[in-house]
């Protein structure tokens, strides 16, 4: 049964709202659109004769490993510290998440500096074994598209992890005590289908981010598509063809997307948690116990601790009093940028996510899910969808202001901090809405029906039945997004005003001349930012 | 209360450089880090008070400057290669100045023929050799790295770099598309290791004894060599550094530049061309050398006693804009080679 509701004023009032801010959030996109369809030199043809598969098959290759293996360790570490009670839980709920906070790019820099044939690892492997050269052993190398899928891996299962987590505590007992009864797998016959809309948005998230990633394939060398990209732009002037090979990417996800929504069909996965439930962690012991914390140590370990280490050792070597002022300075930045952005971000994404499921027009829908995609873009690209779009308003209001009010004003939107805020909610809008619609998922359509049938307005029943239901699923993407935001690079460094740093552009003018000593300090700083929110809203994503 | 609060918080988020600015304050858009320039900026508003402020960015500055077109703040363009500096003259982001300082400052191959950019530091793409196991005169010129006896021997960048694309487009200048395409691949065939790294990275493959021979630009021998990094500072003994075609026919070493130039709208037109003069000036001149062991373009600059040790070299006098005109079709060779 479904209750359409009158389009009355207040309805249609929503709509426009829902419609002119989704317009606005998908802009720079359709910018890169314009982009796009604007002059190019013909690349094509050499491309397809070059390189083009090349690209094609290393991104695929390293979307599907990358995506594989962050969804195996996301699921599997959601599942251990969902379930099961073991002492410190709450701090390895905790370090769980930090290799999130950690850019991948320099995540790479480490692994490299400590694997290769000069690091330490294999000088120490040389020296027990009594190898004298590369021709005694086999080792793999570092810097390959093996080496990409796993730092990948290890740096993004997080957004798995989250998303699986919060989908399984959102399941009811009741269910997963039916599945005891019957001595059925609770895991399988359970928790890990009705999560399936959650974890889904964390792998969608997983393969944009890699399609997107700049910094890691570069540093290895791998022929993707984003590195085509920056060759085709930087190397031959044509932003055009730029545009064209960023959308190319773009529809590719939008296509495994769809087809994942197709295969969901109109399975429900609606479940609803209520206060009588009661927890049933488990209290492992002995074999079992000791088992948990070794599958849980190994994204901890590989993920964070190992490349913590290392870049701990590289700072000792170079820090001095300078520049671990400037430092602390500029964590101050990144903590109210990130701050204030994750905060837009999830009100934005609450607001467009429970307004459409509860407004149901498609056209509009299908607007808002484009201008939750800005995260399947090259960062940079973005920014200058970005830059286009401000560059066009500021345009706009001079004009409207010296018509209007015959003065010219010297206020400009570009280079203002509001640009970048608006560039974040443009790329990271996918990371929030991803996670409310998940939330969505899991409530059943009915409760809303029976609420309005009760005579309870739209607005009053987003306030008392969606919201309270919906909450976790906030605050796990807000330190999604906050994470992302602390380390977010290429938009950053383009949109910023004048002598404005963040952690992630402060480090970067070090790790840009490879002065990894002086980048490790504010990238050490960059992960601890991060922590006092991802303590604070794990909090309240478990006890709410 | 609250409403002030509100008040100074919108301040804040929509408070940029252009509705403070101030006459006397000069903004830089710049590709090179704030690190590498604030030595540069602060003796210039020693001498002459004027206060800078910077944005650094690797990438699309240009399309940043185009996009605000004439409400852009920017006063000053910096960046690094050639490649670059042509895209903003390409885009006609820069406006053409008329200063008989940097016409005597900067040799005429060296800046736009339209007087929009200008070279402001010089490096070279030398190629440097394991002392040990390359002999004295075995390779002298860049096109000696195709000669098949170097055969899994040298290692490289990827050829996509802008340095690498740089030196292609040299190779086209000077052979021909075909001729270049041919050395491309025979280069591509001596490689050790699949192109990868940065050029720090290919000394230590050296170090390491994974290759011979290298290509890089001259200044990371002396960043190497005066590194913070004891271990980097071994990397670089017992390498021998050539500067390529310097034979008596040749036509000298492939050479790079930093520059910059003045934005098109800039309010500040004069503090500008200000900042441009003082950086082609025997001060600045030397601080190049001094902070990132780069060549002065000005003439009567002498390279810094550093690099003044690691030998005399003769540089190629083609006009640069030449590189970057030719750098689309270095890189579709660098596509069909797969370097």
């Amino acid at each position: 049964m479904v209750i359409k509701s009158k389009l009355t004023e207040r309805t249609f009032f929503w709509q426009l709202f829902v419609f002119v801010s989704a317009f606005l959030i998908s802009w720079p996109i359709l910018a890169l659109v314009h982009l796009s369809l604007g002059y190019s030199s013909n690349l094509w043809a050499h491309l397809f004769e070059t390189v083009l598969f090349t690209y094609i098959f290393n991104t695929f290759t390293l979307m599907v490993g990358v995506g594989l293996c962050a969804g195996i360790i996301g699921v599997w570490s959601a599942w251990i510290l969902y379930k099961y009670d073991m002492p410190f839980k709450n701090v390895l709920e905790v370090l769980i998440l930090l290799p999130a906070a950690c850019p991948g790019y320099l995540v790479a820099y480490a692994y490299t500096d400590f694997f290769e044939y000069a690091g330490p690892f294999q000088v120490i492997l040389r020296e027990m074994m009594g190898w004298n050269n590369a021709n005694d052993y086999y080792f793999p190398e570092i810097r390959s598209l093996f080496g990409g899928i796993l730092i990948l891996s290890f740096v993004l299962y997080p957004y798995v992890y989250l998303l699986a987590r919060t989908g399984f505590l959102n399941i009811s007992d009741k269910l997963t005590n039916v599945a005891r009864i019957y001595n059925r797998s609770e895991f399988w016959s359970v928790s890990l289908p009705l999560s399936r809309p959650a974890i889904m948005v964390g792998l969608s998230l997983v393969c944009m981010e890699v399609v997107s990633d700049f910094g890691t394939v570069e540093y290895f060398s791998l022929q993707t598509l984003t590195l085509g990209i920056f060759n085709v732009w930087i190397g031959m002037n044509d932003i055009g063809a730029a545009a064209q090979m960023s959308l190319f990417t773009f529809i590719f996800i939008v296509m495994l997307l769809y087809f994942e929504l197709k295969s969901r069909g109109r399975k429900s996965f609606s479940t609803i948690k209520v206060a009588d439930d009661y927890s049933q962690t488990i209290r492992a012991s002995g074999k079992k116990l000791a088992l948990n914390y070794f599958l849980i140590m190994i994204p901890i370990f590989i993920g964070f601790l190992l490349p913590i280490i290392i870049l701990f050792f590289n700072m000792i070597e170079s820090i001095t009093i300078q520049s671990l002022k400037s430092s602390i300075l500029v964590s101050g930045n990144t903590f109210f940028v990130a701050g204030l952005g994750s905060v837009l971000i999830m009100i934005t994404a609450t607001i467009l996510g429970t307004l459409n499921y509860m407004l149901k027009n498609r056209n509009i829908s299908l607007l808002t899910n484009l201008s939750a995609m800005g995260y399947a873009f090259p960062g940079t690209m973005l920014a200058i969808g970005v830059i286009i779009f401000v560059g066009q308003m500021d345009y706009f209001l001079k004009n409207l202001f010296s018509s209007v009010f015959d003065v010219s004003p010297t206020i400009y939107l570009s280079g203002t901090l509001a640009v970048l805020l608006f560039a974040y909610l443009v790329r990271y809008l996918a990371v929030g809405y991803g996670s409310i619609v998940s939330g969505l998922q899991n409530i059943p359509i009915n409760l809303h029906y029976a609420s309005r049938t009760l005579g309870s307005s739209m607005e009053h029943t987003i306030r008392k039945i969606t919201m309270p239901l919906l909450i976790r699923f906030v605050f796990a993407g807000s330190i999604l997004v906050f994470v992302d935001i602390v380390k977010e690079l290429p938009m950053t460094l383009l949109l910023r005003p004048f002598n404005f740093e963040t952690l992630a552009t402060y480090t970067y003018q070090f790790a840009h001349d490879e002065l990894m000593g002086q980048a490790s300090m504010p990238a050490l700083i960059i992960i601890l930012v991060s922590i006092i929110p991802i303590i604070f809203l794990n909090r309240l994503l478990v006890k709410s | 209360m609250p409403k002030t609060l509100l008040y100074a918080f919108l301040t804040i988020l929509f408070t940029s450089v252009n509705s403070l600015s101030v006459a006397s304050e000069l903004n830089i858009y710049s590709h090179r880090q704030p690190f590498l320039i604030n030595p540069f900026l602060e003796a210039f508003t020693k001498e002459t008070g004027i206060k800078t402020n910077v944005l650094y960015s690797t990438k699309g500055l240009a399309q940043r400057l185009k996009a605000e077109g004439e409400n852009s703040p920017a006063d000053v363009v910096l960046t690094v290669d050639i490649g670059r500096l042509y895209i903003y003259a390409d885009m006609d982001l820069l406006a053409e100045i008329d200063s008989n300082v940097l016409d005597k400052n900067i040799p005429i191959h060296l800046k736009s023929s339209s007087n929009t950019w200008f070279g402001l530091s010089k490096r070279s793409r030398v190629i440097v050799v394991s002392e040990n196991k390359v002999g004295d005169g075995e390779i002298n010129k860049i096109e000696d790295l195709a000669d098949p006896k170097w055969k899994g021997r040298i290692c490289s960048r990827p050829g996509s770099h802008v340095y690498n694309r740089a030196l292609m487009a040299s190779m086209i200048a000077a052979h021909g598309n075909a001729e270049a395409e041919k050395w491309a691949r025979g280069l591509v065939n001596n490689l050790a290791r699949r192109p990868q790294g940065n050029d720090r990275a290919q000394v230590k493959a050296i170090f390491e004894g994974q290759c011979d021979i290298a290509i890089i630009n001259n200044y990371y021998f002396g960043k190497l060599k005066f590194s913070e990094d004891e271990t980097q500072r071994e990397w670089i003994k017992g390498l021998r550094l050539i500067f390529p075609n310097q034979e008596p026919n040749d036509r000298g070493a492939h050479i790079n530049i930093s520059g910059g130039g003045v934005a098109k709208y800039s309010k500040n037109k004069e503090a500008a061309i200000k900042l441009l003069e003082f950086l082609s000036e025997k001060e600045a001149q030397n601080l190049y050398g001094e902070i990132n062991f780069e060549y002065p373009v000005n003439p009567k600059t002498e390279p810094t006693s550093e690099l003044k040790s690691w030998g005399n070299f003769r540089e190629d006098k083609l006009s640069i804009v030449k590189i970057a005109e030719l750098g689309y079709e270095a890189q579709k060779i660098i596509d069909k080679v797969g370097w």
